[in-house]
């Protein structure tokens, strides 16, 4: 188990990224799988499950495509500037 | 000049099957210009030489061989030194002799740039080929033209391989193209692979030097021209199937002089934004995968792509580089030097993101799996209790053991109303999903949601209902609905509610049960 994947545990699911809780639910999954759980353990985590999964699909639902330019300024400097999706013309 | 008489031409016609075959009486038109329409000519015309010569021939022969006395085989009629007027078929044969005798015209390779062009209505081509000083009229067979992979435009710089001989209806010399292609193209081809070699031996192109690329990218990053169509394709293939994801574009230029300057210096742009996101503490704003993509073109404008400065910035990027350039059938060095190769742009950008339709089926899997393992455990819980209820049937009750059957009972209500309580929250999530992914993905969903709902009234069926059924009681303080699980949690007066099988039983208690831990409730319904 990574260190990341540790970290994860126990943390609010609605401040996680998507790759967080998706990680986070194959873990919770894989935890529910291995078995031999205390039964209010396998209720916790289950419940955890749910959250994630609502999580999970709802930044998947919501998402909207962030778009972007790298520029670079005077003396080398690099800047990047908010571009608008389906429309990048300059 | 080492061939003998004129008529020993003859034998040359097998060398020549197109004036015969060309040769057709199809009633076209001429072209409108100088040069001679094939088509136009009666086949009769172009029937080789008579075996006996035209009288008149010998001394055309004569005198063109005067340089060369050994060059008179043939007798010559009588008066054959005269000086005579020739026909005009006479000279044009006698050039035509000549110009086939040269060897150095037989196999010519010709370089210029293609003037005008008329294709006649029998598919041949004719056109000029011209320099500074000097053009050459050219034809181009039907049957070669068409197997050809180039065709002759005006103003392109060809290669043009075939041989010259004379057309004697027009008395025209021509040169008779065999094949053609771009001016340049073999020499291109030749420091193509050149360099190929050269940087395949410094291992450049190495499969072990290939990394593999990020399964979820958060950052892409796309060198590539900021206008035209392949940006659009890219954001479009994005925004359908990740748009989780963010594209940070880098600006290049993609064809023309300095083209491949500006993409190593796009590429090397998006190394150093890497380097300073990493450096300021920042990851999550480093590019994932970067995507190099230039829309098909000519060979010439997918040149910059073959340029070592680029193939090497490709090779040395701190991040995992797709190629996209071009069609599918073209294959730039860039592509070697890139960790993976797509076929083209959009699919360059299909291949570095998943699919969004992909990744909820997944995450239903997911679901699906943690549900049959809950149901799974709740299932053993049950077994519990009711092994315990047997064992309460068989000896004295146990305080403990009651408690224990209550711990299980109170359990698998909260997971019922888990399970109850997400289903309806879930039915919202994958409505909303459902409305953005489309019907083919809302009837998937449906049925997922059709599952939950089965399990559900699976474990409905596993809650403390069966429990109750059985003669069992929950006991829960009025004032404050927490599960009484020892007498001493309810003190005389204390206001009891007992869920039983079907429905509730208001209660008081009585007296204090005191130490003895003896049941001191009474109903009092």
């Amino acid at each position: 188990m990574s260190e990341q994947v540790v970290a994860l545990q126990g943390v609010d699911v609605d401040s996680l990224t998507f790759d967080e809780a998706l990680v986070e639910l194959q873990r919770t999954v894989a935890e529910l799988e291995q078995g031999g759980l205390a039964l209010e353990r396998s209720i916790e985590l289950y419940e955890r499950g749910v959250a994630l999964h609502e999580r999970c699909a709802g930044l998947l639902g919501q998402a909207e495509l962030r778009v972007q330019r790298l520029l670079e300024r005077a003396a080398g400097q690099l800047a990047v500037v908010e571009a608008r999706s389906e429309e990048q013309a300059d | 000049m080492s061939r003998s008489g004129p008529p020993q031409s003859e034998p040359l016609w097998g060398d020549f099957p197109v004036d015969g075959s060309a040769a057709t009486s199809d009633g076209s038109r001429p072209p409108d210009w100088a040069l001679p329409s094939w088509d136009s000519i009666p086949a009769d015309e172009t029937e080789p030489a008579p075996p006996s010569p035209a009288p008149a021939q010998a001394p055309a022969r004569a005198e063109r061989a005067g340089s060369d006395a050994a060059q008179q085989p043939r007798p010559e009629p009588a008066g054959g030194f005269a000086l005579r007027i020739l026909q005009v078929s006479e000279v044009t044969r006698a050039v035509r002799d000549a110009v086939r005798a040269e060897d150095g015209l037989r196999d010519v390779w010709v370089e210029g740039e293609v003037g005008r062009v008329t294709v006649s209505s029998a598919g041949h081509a004719y056109f000029t080929l011209k320099d500074e000083r000097s053009q050459l009229a050219c034809v181009f067979f039907r049957d070669d033209r068409l197997s050809s992979l180039f065709e002759p435009r005006t103003g392109l710089r060809i290669v043009v391989h075939g041989r010259i001989d004379v057309f004697e209806l027009q008395g025209v010399y021509q040169l008779y193209v065999a094949a053609l292609q771009p001016a340049g193209f073999g020499d291109l081809a030749l420091r193509f692979e050149a360099l190929k070699a050269r940087l395949a031996a410094e291992g450049l192109f190495d499969t072990a030097r290939k990394r593999p690329l990020p399964i979820r990218p958060a950052v892409i990053g796309v060198a590539t021209s900021a206008t035209g169509a392949v940006w659009h394709d890219i954001c479009h293939v994005v925004a359908r199937r990740w748009p989780l994801a963010r594209l940070l574009l880098s600006p290049c230029q993609v064809q023309g002089e300095g083209a491949a300057a500006s993409v190593v210096e796009a590429l090397e742009r998006l190394a150093r934004w890497d380097a300073q996101c990493r450096a300021e503490g920042r990851p999550e704003d480093a590019p994932d995968v970067v995507i190099l993509a230039r829309g098909g073109g000519s060979l010439e404008d997918l040149w910059s792509f073959n340029d070592e400065r680029v193939v090497r910035a490709v090779g040395a990027h701190p991040v995992p580089v797709v190629s996209g350039v071009g069609h599918e059938v073209d294959v730039t060095l860039a592509d070697f030097a890139a960790d993976v190769r797509a076929p083209t742009p959009s699919a360059a950008a299909e291949l570095v993101v998943p699919d969004r339709a992909e990744m909820v089926a997944v995450l239903r899997e997911l679901a699906r799996r943690a549900g049959v393992c809950t149901a799974r455990v709740l299932a053993g819980g049950r077994a519990e209790v009711a092994a315990e209820g047997r064992g309460l049937e068989r000896l004295r009750p146990s305080a403990q053991l009651a408690q224990a059957r209550e711990r299980a009972g109170y359990l698998l209500d909260r997971a019922t109303r888990a399970l109850r309580g997400e289903i309806g929250r879930r039915a919202d999530a994958e409505q909303r999903l459902a409305a953005r992914l489309g019907p083919v993905l809302a009837v998937q969903l449906a049925a997922r949601r059709a599952g939950l709902e089965r399990s559900s009234a699976a474990l409905a069926a596993l809650g403390p209902q069966a429990t109750l059924d059985r003669g069992y009681a929950i006991v829960r303080r009025r004032s404050d609905g927490a599960i009484v699980r020892g007498s001493d949690q309810a003190p005389a007066g204390e206001r009891l509610a007992l869920r039983v099988a079907r429905g509730e039983i208001a209660a008081r208690v009585e007296s204090d049960a005191g130490a003895a831990g003896r049941p001191s409730k009474r109903g009092a319904a």
